[in-house]
């Protein structure tokens, strides 16, 4: 199944495009049309791909999730009144079944942090592909990594690459997305941490990141989706503006009105850090979620102009949310929530 | 509020831990072990995490979070404010724009009630699983008593699924008869509760149903020219008012002199602590025979009647017993300087016949002398005000129905409409051109009200509007037609463009509505 060479060091993934044992291809000949209506989301639970979800079903698709198997099934999305379906990429002979009546497979997976990043990036993706291919599936929407053809050094940056490469050659009408960063990650990584006076870790690194609200990427995702110009195009969305890390701490203590206890970790300590990581086989996977120190170090800047994506789609740039506005809005809402609990808090201190 | 509770605990927890100082765990050796363990996690967490570009944080927290703010909470775009405590009927729900409605409801946080015939595993699977399913039949009244209940509103995308009459006449005409009624009876019952009124239901003015019933009513005739010439046309007239044998209340008579007219008038007592003011407009239950008549209101302080000011407004019936429905904004000052009415000083009901402007149609018309009539009575309600609407009701305009069925099925969604408008309930009534299967907010959208559209338009679109209508004051009393803007060639555009494509932040159904005429 793996094209790839199953080695200790797995950064090397070979880009062919070798259709080896995909499961049965079944070509559904010409029976009922698939309404333009039904999709699938691949990777529904995530941060991207629930917000997908969301906008799908608000614009009136039909939308079926592909889920993993797992004790806690993702309800939210049955509550919204999408379809749950269970497959598991890493099990190709799971996947031919979940496609069947759809037109469009929006592909928004990427492999948890704690598994191996080639099981679900590479081969599951794989598969994916030629499933779709061998099923006349008639449009797919990959969202990648922006700069990942630059960055051969960081493995989950070059699985993206090849995986682009890949859906190109299996000529399967397609619309790749590049990404920058997400605007909901902030929160966790410094909003949360500085309300709760936690420390927050940061880099020193010259890294510039046009952050983006994942609901516009959502919405943007689906003009372009239906705008048929834009088939086999590769398009980039990044935010109005790039940051570096120091400035979205600075953004962060502002509007949260407290200084953070920032914790600034040199960028040579995480490249020394993954340099080591890599000598043993069993911190490889340490290594590989380091690997983007080695980008880090450079003053590369995560960022597109996105004038001409917003004319292509049709889109003004005032209708996309800035950090500013993003956090801003983050930090009033949570203060409030905060407020109340206090309030909610001292009046059962009453009662104990 | 589970997640709040959560916190709280978690809260308190935090509190409660310093203040344990030394247990046996702290000198267990491998609770200390575990301890400095975690401590490690979590640093290298946090470590190994700065290595990457947007990371995602940990599960647990991640779902909170969501569930806080952006799921449900002020940062999801699609939540609205007043959806949490707004519990939404959605009949028809497994339609094709019903189903769109559930799940726009669902994302915006309604409390979503779904009522089904039947609960077929099939019927069922298409909703989403939070969605209350209930068991009822729109044809049958006494299944809708406990359906709607709890509920604060009601979307009927219901349609029959044949064109046959019987199904026509069940589903959407008698079919919103009864769940308007079904929804009036249980608000009534809510007021009754609270030892009031529901401030959804109509107030009775008079009743025609005794003899008794037709006391204060004055019959009076007159003519619109006062000079001396005026005598030499007087050919007579009379008019009675009176209750038949047959248990109606009836005026009736003739107008022969030109320029005459004959009245029927009655200075109105209400409920103490009522004022017309908290009412829209009235509701007249007539026989008519086709006539028009005019409905004139005297308004002005009750002490001094020298005054008071008259407005009036012209209503049609039809051969046999109608509704009439006639807002107060409808009412036009007979002077023309004068200010507009004000409900609230209306003290004078009138109903005028007068022979001109009678116009009749059909196969009877010709027969009749125009310059007789008869008004059979049987109510006058006047209908409440409100902010929002109440009933949501999805219609037609016709196009795209075989034109050989296209009457009956309009016929009975007409039938439908009207019964809802004269409910008393804030309704909106939308009639979408022909229905696509294609997704929402990909093309602008007219609204107009004269049966002049020609497009079609998506279910997701039409599901858009249901939903925005929920709690927009101009969609209040209102009914339009919908569908998408027609592109024509350049310079033979027959509509301005009045809506705008649908994205985050804008409203377009507020001032696509706004210059829509009510009441219609």
């Amino acid at each position: 199944m793996s094209p790839s060479s199953a080695a200790g060091k797995f950064n090397v993934v070979k880009c062919t495009s070798a259709p080896t044992a995909t499961a049965g291809a079944v070509n559904l000949g010409p029976g009922t049309p698939v309404r333009p209506t039904s999709i699938l989301v691949v990777g529904a639970t995530g941060t991207l791909g629930r917000q997908v979800v969301r906008r799908a079903l608000d614009e009136g698709y039909d939308v079926r999730c592909l889920v993993r198997p797992r004790p806690a099934p993702a309800d939210f999305l049955r509550d919204w009144g999408a379809t749950v379906v269970n497959a598991d990429l890493s099990k190709p002979e799971t996947i031919p079944a979940t496609l069947v009546g759809i037109h469009t497979i929006i592909d928004c997976a990427t492999g948890r942090p704690e598994e191996p990043i080639k099981t679900v990036d590479w081969e599951g993706k794989v598969a994916l592909i030629q499933c779709a291919k061998a099923m006349g599936i008639q449009k797919y929407v990959f969202f990648s990594i922006h700069n990942c053809d630059k960055h051969p050094e960081v493995p989950l940056m070059e699985i993206k690459y090849c995986t682009e490469k890949f859906l190109h050659d299996s000529g399967l009408n397609h619309i790749i997305i590049r990404l920058c960063g997400f605007m909901q990650g902030l929160i966790g990584q410094y909003a949360v941490p500085i309300l709760e006076e936690k420390s927050v870790w940061g880099t020193d690194a010259p890294t510039r990141i046009a952050y983006m609200d994942t609901q516009d990427i959502a919405r943007l995702t689906f003009i372009a989706l239906r705008n048929e110009t834009i088939n086999g195009k590769l398009l980039t969305f990044a935010g109005p503006r790039a940051w570096t890390t120091q400035e979205v701490i600075t953004l962060c203590e502002r509007l949260a009105g407290q200084d953070a206890n920032v914790t600034t970790v040199p960028v040579t300590v995480l490249r020394f850090t993954r340099q080591l990581t890599r000598f043993f086989e069993w911190t490889n996977d340490v290594a590989d979620r380091l690997a983007f120190s080695e980008v880090l170090t450079s003053d590369i800047v995560f960022s597109t102009p996105m004038n001409d994506t917003y004319q292509l789609l049709g889109v003004e740039a005032k209708e996309i949310v800035t950090l500013e506005k993003y956090l801003q809005d983050y930090f009033t809402n949570i203060l409030k929530k905060l407020k109340d609990l206090k309030a909610q808090s001292k009046q059962t201190d009453i009662y104990f | 509020m589970n997640v709040d509770e959560t916190q709280t605990k978690q809260k308190q927890q935090q509190q409660q831990q310093p203040s344990v100082s030394l247990s046996l765990d702290d000198v267990n050796p491998v609770g200390l072990g575990r301890k400095s363990r975690q401590l490690f996690d979590e640093v290298w967490r946090k470590f190994s995490g700065l290595g990457q570009i947007s990371r995602t944080t940990r599960a647990d927290d991640r779902e909170s979070l969501d569930a806080l703010l952006i799921r449900e909470g002020p940062m999801c775009e699609f939540a609205i404010p007043g959806a949490q405590n707004t519990t939404v009927l959605v009949v028809g729900a497994t339609s094709r724009i019903g189903r769109i409605v559930v799940r726009k409801l669902m994302l915006r946080g309604y409390t979503v009630k779904a009522l089904v015939r039947k609960a077929d595993e099939e019927v069922v699977s298409m909703l989403p699983r939070s969605v209350e399913v209930v068991i009822g039949d729109v044809g049958d009244p006494e299944t809708l008593k406990s359906v709607v209940e709890g509920c604060n509103k009601i979307i009927y995308c219901a349609t029959a699924r044949s064109t046959i009459t019987g199904d026509l006449f069940r589903v959407d005409h008698r079919g919103v008869y009864n769940l308007t009624k079904a929804f009036q009876d249980y608000n009534n019952k809510l007021a009754q509760l609270r030892a009031g009124k529901s401030s959804k239901s109509k107030l009775l003015l008079a009743k025609f149903k005794s003899a008794d019933s037709l006391n204060g009513w004055e019959a009076r005739q007159g003519t619109y020219f006062q000079d001396v010439v005026a005598s030499k046309y007087d050919a007579g007239m009379d008019a009675k008012f009176e209750y038949t044998e047959t248990g109606e209340a009836v005026f009736s008579g003739y107008v022969f002199t030109r320029g005459g007219y004959v009245e029927l008038s009655k200075r109105l007592s209400l409920p103490l602590g009522r004022t017309l003011d908290r009412y829209e407009g009235l509701v007249l239950s007539v026989g008519g025979n086709g006539r028009s008549y005019i409905l004139i209101l005297e308004a002005g302080p009750s002490a001094d009647t020298t005054q008071s000011k008259l407005y009036f407004a012209r209503f049609t019936t039809k051969v046999g017993f109608c509704r009439a429905r006639v807002p107060f904004s409808s009412f036009r000052p007979v002077k023309p300087d004068d200010p507009p009415l004000d409900p609230f000083l209306v003290h004078t009901l009138t109903i005028r016949f007068e022979p001109r402007r009678q116009r009749l149609e059909g196969p009877t018309a010709v027969k009749q002398d125009l310059r007789s009539f008869k008004l059979k009575l049987e109510y006058i309600k006047a209908f409440p005000t409100g902010q929002e609407t109440d009933f949501v009701l999805v219609s037609c305009t016709g196009l795209g129905i075989e034109s050989t069925r296209r009457e009956q099925v309009l016929k009975a969604k007409r039938a439908g409409e009207e019964s809802l408008k004269i409910s008393g309930l804030g309704y909106t009534i939308i009639r979408p051109g022909p229905l696509k299967e294609e997704p929402g907010g990909q093309r602008a959208l007219i609204f107009d009200q004269g049966n002049r559209i020609s497009q079609g338009i998506s279910c997701a679109d039409v599901a858009d509007i249901c939903v925005k209508a929920l709690h927009d004051s101009t969609a209040r009393n209102k009914s339009f037609d919908v569908c998408y803007e027609y592109v024509a060639e350049q310079g033979r555009e027959l509509y301005e463009l009045v809506a705008h494509l649908p994205d985050k932040a804008n409203n377009y159904l507020t001032p696509a509505l706004s210059v829509l005429e009510k009441n219609t």
